[in-house]
């Protein structure tokens, strides 16, 4: 809808702009975060900024290895950024195993910087669908329905305003858990728990959705497998917790 | 809170049976694509609906008559600022593959002038057509700017790519239409 920005004679794209600010809210709800969690401010920044940056490297590396052919002639191309071009799952992969790692090396604790870390990921789950609206391929299935959005005179659901509401909520749940004094891990598990739910059942609104070669919604089975992840793990820790701790055995 | 192990384990066999059975119900039919129908819309593995258009200054282009060579389609409009970002690409391409690849510029809805002063000030040299009704962008069902339709030698759409498409994955296209040949 609105694939570029206009300020005067410069022209931005949209969806650059609305990473950057993404990025720059995510992290500071981090920040925030860990201040209200009593962690190491600092490292739990780190993780953030390392598993963004080593993701963004590795997703454009990732790309120009699949590409090498076009780029061995053109090795400026690697890092100009007007030929950007990014292989995603290389960049979670790797963003995502760099965060736990830097997180081991600085001894936090797991289940609090995940509680930490969970505002900043909801809003990168945000920006993606708000930049996917204002600029991006995605659109909903038909509707009839009265809040469809016109795109090119044709009713559609309008499905990333769909899950951004859906991630205001999962950041809503978060901050009643974490006020609730919950114990550590509930407030990442219960809002991913939600989110993943709630995109589970909104990919089917979505028109131009990935599909196996069966036809199955990607985002889907990805969503149902967290889903069940969170739940398993919730399940876990609140048993556990309610569980009679074991009696010392008495010598017969 | 749940608080027993059994009423969890209740709960998520609900949640996972309820999940799986919401995915089945979203599956989404994968028709076989026939080359031999022609489509209102581009569908890769189907025929590139047919047109006819012309350039500012009235050379007629007919899709189907570029047949025998890969066509790359690109849709665009002068005030999209990724179609600025990616058109320099098309150029180089369409210097690099001259001859064995015909690269086509698709306006958006605006006026021959327009179109005219945009690719002299642009420096543009490959056939830029003129679509002030929007009937092929309707046709091609065009949601968003850019968007590039690669169309193999038999005039077939091997690949619809919204977003700017750079300079790797254009050439790596282009070739492996070439090399499919």
């Amino acid at each position: 809808m609105f694939p570029t920005i206009n300020i005067g004679p410069f022209v931005f794209p949209t969806a650059g702009i609305v990473y950057l600010l993404g990025a720059y809210v995510a992290l500071t709800l981090i920040e925030r975060a860990a201040k209200r969690l009593a962690l190491n401010v600092e490292a739990t920044y780190g993780v953030a900024v390392v598993g963004l940056l080593v993701g963004i490297v590795a997703a454009r590396l990732a790309f120009v290895a699949e590409y090498w052919a076009s780029f061995s002639q053109n090795l400026i191309g690697i890092i100009w950024p007007l030929t950007s071009g990014y292989t995603v799952w290389a960049g979670l992969f790797f963003g995502v195993a760099a965060a736990f790692f830097y997180g081991r090396y600085k001894n936090l604790p797991l289940w609090p910087t995940l509680d930490a870390l969970t505002p900043g990921l909801l809003t990168a789950l945000i920006a993606l669908s708000l930049a996917d609206f204002l600029a991006g391929p995605g659109y909903g299935t038909l509707t009839s329905m009265p809040w469809g959005m016109s795109v090119f005179g044709i009713r559609r659901h309008p499905v990333q305003v769909y899950e951004i509401v859906l991630g205001v909520a999962a950041l809503g749940v978060w901050w009643l858990v974490v006020k609730r004094g919950a114990p550590a891990g509930q407030p990442f598990l219960l809002a991913f728990a939600l989110y993943s739910a709630g995109r589970l059942f909104l990919d089917a609104y979505r028109d131009n959705a990935l599909l196996t070669a069966d036809g199955y919604h990607i985002v889907q089975i990805v969503a149902l497998a967290l889903l069940v992840g969170c739940l398993v793990l919730l399940a876990r820790q609140t048993t556990r917790s309610v569980e009679p701790k074991p009696t010392e055995s008495t010598p017969v | 809170m749940l608080r027993s192990r059994f009423e969890w384990i209740i709960w998520i066999a609900v949640a996972a049976l309820m999940g799986v059975a919401w995915i089945v119900v979203s599956k989404e039919e994968v028709k076989e694509p026939s080359i031999l129908t022609l489509t209102e819309a581009p569908i890769v593995g189907h025929l590139a609906p047919d047109f006819t258009l012309q350039t500012p200054i009235g050379e007629r282009i007919t899709l189907s008559e570029l047949r025998g060579q890969p066509v790359v389609l690109n849709f665009w409009a002068s005030w999209c600022g990724p179609c600025r970002v990616e058109m320099p690409f098309f150029e180089r391409a369409q210097m690099k593959y001259n001859g064995k690849t015909a690269v086509i510029g698709v306006n958006q809805g605006e006026s021959a002038n327009i179109v005219q002063e945009f690719g002299v000030r642009q420096a543009i040299s490959y056939p830029l057509l003129v679509d002030d009704d929007n009937s092929v962008n309707l046709n091609y069902n065009i949601n968003s700017l850019p968007t590039t339709i690669f169309i193999d030698p038999d005039g077939v759409v091997q690949e619809v790519i919204v977003g700017i498409v750079n300079q790797a994955v254009l050439e790596d296209r282009i070739e492996g239409m070439m090399r499919a040949e």
